[in-house]
């Protein structure tokens, strides 16, 4: 398997494009907000870098019940590698957001379910990572992260539940209530825009993540193999 | 069913014998949560207005925390015997082993909780003897480990065993935290169930949807 071909030289030119686009769009097309000003501009990305954080989730646990059902480490791969971008976007996702809430809200933090949920996913990537790099044998590794996963999918829905049961001051922008965000078209369609950007760039990165770890682990099973050659059979402790 | 049953009894029985005769899993648990309830009383300087609404948060981290110390010797005799094999040969399902140990897991944090509760009201001469109290903490204590035993079953196999459980299980048992000291403060400070009810409601979907996927995917913990 190559790294790279034609489809991903031109999915990365599409996304680079979206991206530039995008963040025209959010400098030059969408109105200033009339109450929050300049600083509500890094919403957009804000939003798409969430957006972005959960379906990385998402997939990262369809991913794990495909692996715990065909045993493919094709889709282990998928999974860590949604992990980790949805890591990244997480971060990207609270440090935006924390640059919006101190001249908003007059605060860096507050304990708000998403902000509070956003935090302990992230807690929950972590550890994923941590129980992956505690265990050698590859199919375990593949096997335990998914487990993990699935029990994580599970608590986050009911962390954002149980969270959102106390008092919220997040804005809430689809779905009304208390604390709704008024948005004019143009601001709706930056946001879409730059959401759909932001979801073809995590389609990219995942595919190069993804290949990139197969080859990554190939390259090991290589060496192990050359290793036996050379001097019999290795154990591993 | 009849086999299925005796085998789960068998297995229970064999755990808490062991326990039995070492009695180190719940002295270990019992003199980290009564340290805990001391330490506790400095660092939060709990002035007696304030006791009765923080009692179910204090109660709760101290139970979380010596149940994770349980947790973490839960699957360890099968793991330095290499036992996990012939319990595989032995038993109908693997679910079931997965339904013993946290059967035996709640039944210690159970014990715990009856000497921990009374130490408790007598060292802050609060009486936490509320019937609704008592069934959230035990409720809790099962949701705990709905999740905890499954993952226990992972980190004991890992290279940095203990050191991970809490780091894996603490993220996912947010709700289990909020709902157990909600719903407790809701019925110390005697206040209306339906302000509380939501609480009691989350607690029971966590402990099913955890007891699901336990049951579900047990089998990859111990397949080799």
């Amino acid at each position: 398997m190559s790294f790279w071909n034609k489809k991903l030289t031109f999915l990365a030119v599409f996304a680079a494009v979206l991206l530039l686009l995008a963040f025209g769009l959010v400098l030059f097309y969408a109105p200033v907000e009339q109450n929050m000003g300049i600083v509500q501009k890094v919403f957009y990305f804000h939003v798409s870098a969430a957006w972005l954080g959960m379906l990385a989730f998402f997939v990262a646990a369809v991913c794990a019940g495909l692996f715990l059902n065909k045993a493919d480490l094709k889709a282990d791969a998928v999974a860590a590698s949604a992990v980790e971008i949805g890591l990244l976007f997480t971060a990207i996702a609270n440090f935006t957001g924390m640059l919006w809430a101190r001249p908003v809200w007059n605060t860096w933090w507050t304990w708000d379910p998403r902000l509070t949920t956003m935090t302990i996913m992230a807690f929950t990537y972590v550890a994923y990572f941590l129980l992956r790099r505690g265990i050698d044998d590859p199919t375990k590794k593949a096997r335990f992260g998914a487990i993990y996963l699935l029990v994580g999918f599970a608590s986050v829905p009911l962390t954002f539940f149980s969270a959102r049961l106390l008092r919220t001051i997040h804005p809430t922008i689809f779905g009304g209530g208390m604390g709704e965000m008024a948005m004019t078209p143009r601001m709706v369609q930056t946001m879409g825009f730059s959401i759909f950007a932001f979801t073809v760039l995590f389609v990219l990165l995942l595919i190069t993540r993804s290949r990139l770890r197969l080859l990554a682990a190939s390259l090991r099973e290589q060496e192990r193999r050359d290793d036996q050659e050379e001097f019999g059979e290795v154990t591993h402790a | 069913m009849r086999r299925w049953l005796d085998t789960l009894k068998t297995l229970i029985w064999k755990d808490l014998l062991q326990e039995w005769r070492g009695k180190e899993i719940l002295t270990s648990m019992l003199a980290f949560a009564i340290l805990s309830v001391f330490i506790f009383n400095y660092a939060l300087e709990l002035d007696p207005r304030q006791r009765a609404e923080l009692a179910p948060g204090i109660l709760w981290v101290v139970i979380m925390f010596s149940g994770t110390l349980g947790l973490n010797r839960s699957f360890s005799a099968e793991q330095d015997q290499g036992s996990f094999d012939a319990l595989l040969l032995a038993l109908p399902s693997p679910a079931s082993l997965w339904l013993a140990k946290q059967i035996t897991n709640f039944l210690i944090m159970l014990l715990m909780m009856a000497i921990l509760l009374p130490v408790y009201s007598l060292l802050y001469n609060q009486n936490l003897f509320i019937p609704g109290l008592i069934a959230v903490l035990i409720a809790g204590a099962w949701a705990f480990g709905a999740a905890g035993t499954l993952l226990a079953g992972m980190t004991v196999q890992t290279r940095a065993r203990d050191l991970l459980l809490p780091l894996l299980l603490f993220p996912v048992l947010m709700p289990v935290n909020m709902a157990v000291v909600k719903a407790g403060s809701g019925f110390i400070t005697a206040a209306p169930l339906d302000t509380f009810q939501v609480w009691i409601a989350a607690l029971v979907v966590y402990g099913i949807v955890m007891t699901t996927i336990s049951l579900l995917v047990f089998e990859y913990v111990i397949l080799e």
